[in-house]
């Protein structure tokens, strides 16, 4: 039972640590890293597939490098690197520069979900749109992005899920997300196992209510089709 | 009208077509049989570009399609550094073209090695007869084995769709030269939406307008596709294997509507397996066979007596 009195006390003494700065921090990461992603992924999906076999090579390497290492890696190099780049970022809090790295990390997998999404639809529909004198870029934008939509959106939503998760690795750098709150609040009241199920759940509450929202809109696009 | 050169199509290392050259006239039917991978879909889609072409030109009323393929013009050849070695090394002017074509001399290396002649007079060619692949594409239209019918777009959408794109880009076009058409983007609407519904009607679907392809047998996909098409006004139809994707009591439907537009006279040209209908639409069959014309005649001559052996195994397989 005290279990859930301690519960109840921390909530009422740190609420505002957990639910504002905890999730707001946290949405606001996932937000800037998917939308970044969906951003320079796009760019990047567009890159693979130009005839510029360097520019390939190149954005090839990249989301390799990317996906093969470990996000936490790539958040401690950009945490000491960026700022050497961008003397500014040195004066700014760690937020700017992981913020930095979670675009660049989910741009890499946006970009094969993107790529995969667009060689997903049937050639064929490509082709019809060509042979009636169509050109390339019309007959991408009216016929085959539209179709792509549909197999990159729900993908899309995981990715979004996947790095609300991910971010909890901002808190080696104490930016304020869920996690950090977690690191807070247990230094201060020295409850851990307390702290961990209400972050556990609120994480939990987020993905839940996010990947429900997601089921919804699929459903919504399928009745449309 | 449409003519087709000395055509090579290589994927990777396995040649489809070996020299091809054919040309379709004005109001000719054109039947190309074979068996499978005997190139003659290749050789289709080579027609309008869908399949570059490893070597030679299409030309479509008289414009060029492809680059220009230096080894069918003679001048180009002379004017190549590599010619004039040869022939400073002593051969004839004969020797020499058959040296360069028979060993693919001037291929292996970039134009600009052959010198700044040979680039201007390939230039030349281009300049004076290219046209842009799109704009040939819109005088041939397509019908491919499986309907590629646009998944998105509703029946009526899929056939006005590319005449209203096009449409309003001729438009702007001409606005963009000084000679504005007399039309606003709304007319092109208009006639397109309106040429679809007499199209549907035509085919007895205009209660389809606004279903999408998905609800639609495959029959009806096809004809669909068909009509598709026709609204570009193409000058000539291209048929690759219309009913193999079909199951076989809609293949009859198929077949009479290309059977009504052959009537009105579409020049056509038609991939098929379906030997009764080829011996009766056909003013010409052509035999594919390992990437060549094996065969090449009036139905008479090519279905009643074969010249070629592989072109009478083939008819005694599949005419039992």
């Amino acid at each position: 039972m005290t279990f859930f009195t301690n519960i109840a006390k921390i909530m009422a003494k740190y609420w505002q640590t957990f639910l504002l700065q905890g999730i707001g921090y946290t949405l606001l990461l996932s937000v800037i890293a998917v939308a970044g992603g969906a951003f320079f992924g796009s760019l990047l999906a567009l890159a693979k597939r130009s005839k510029l076999r360097i520019l390939k090579a190149l954005v090839n390497a990249l989301v390799e490098v990317v996906r093969g290492t470990p996000v936490l890696l790539q958040l401690y190099i950009g945490v000491f690197v960026f700022p050497m780049l961008i003397p500014r970022l040195s004066s700014l809090p760690y937020i700017y520069s992981v913020s930095i790295v979670l675009v660049i990390n989910s741009s890499a997998y946006v970009s094969e979900i993107i790529r995969s999404g667009i060689e997903a639809v049937d050639i064929g529909q490509m082709e019809a749109a060509r042979s009636l004198g169509l050109t390339q870029r019309t007959a991408m934008l009216s016929i085959v992005l539209p179709q792509a939509v549909k197999n990159i959106l729900p993908a899309l939503g995981n990715e979004f899920i996947t790095v609300v998760k991910e971010t909890s690795l901002a808190s080696t750098f104490f930016v304020g997300e869920l996690m950090t709150a977690y690191l807070k609040v247990k230094g201060n009241t020295y409850l851990t196992m307390e702290c961990l199920a209400i972050v556990g759940v609120l994480y939990f509450a987020l993905t839940f209510i996010l990947s429900k929202l997601l089921k919804a809109m699929e459903r919504r696009m399928k009745a449309r089709a | 009208m449409l003519d087709i050169k000395n055509i090579y199509k290589n994927f990777g290392d396995l040649q489809v077509l070996k020299g091809v050259s054919t040309h379709v006239d004005k109001g000719e039917v054109v039947v190309i049989i074979g068996v499978s991978g005997s190139g003659k879909s290749t050789l289709l889609r080579c027609m309008n570009l869908l399949e570059e072409p490893s070597f030679g030109e299409v030309w479509m009323e008289g414009k060029l399609m492809t680059p220009p393929d230096p080894y069918l013009h003679w001048d180009v050849i002379r004017s190549s550094k590599t010619y004039r070695r040869l022939v400073s090394e002593g051969l004839s002017d004969d020797e020499a073209i058959k040296k360069i074509k028979a060993e693919d001399l001037l291929k292996e290396r970039h134009p600009k090695y052959e010198g700044p002649e040979y680039v201007s007079q390939m230039k030349k060619i281009y300049e004076e007869n290219g046209i842009d692949i799109n704009l040939g594409r819109q005088k041939m239209g397509m019908v491919f084995q499986s309907f590629n019918l646009f998944n998105n777009k509703t029946v009526k959408e899929n056939i006005t769709l590319a005449p209203i794109k096009i449409g309003k880009q001729r438009l702007k076009d001409a606005k963009k030269r000084g000679k504005p058409l007399d039309k606003t983007p709304d007319d092109i609407v208009n006639e397109a939406n309106a040429k679809a519904m007499k199209l549907l009607e035509r085919i007895g679907l205009q209660d389809k307008a606004d279903v999408y392809p998905s609800t639609l047998s495959g029959g009806q996909r096809q004809r669909v596709a068909i009509i598709r098409a026709l609204a570009m006004e193409p000058d000539v139809m291209l048929f690759d294997e219309p009913t193999s994707a079909l199951d076989p009591e809609m293949v009859g439907e198929v077949l009479d509507l290309i059977r009504d537009l052959v009537k009105d006279g579409m020049t056509s040209v038609i991939v098929t397996h379906e030997m009764g209908f080829a011996k009766e639409v056909a003013d010409r069959v052509i035999f594919m066979h390992d990437g060549v014309i094996a065969e090449e005649g009036t139905p008479d001559q090519v279905f009643n007596h074969p010249q070629n052996p592989r072109c009478r195994e083939f008819l005694s397989k599949v005419l039992k």
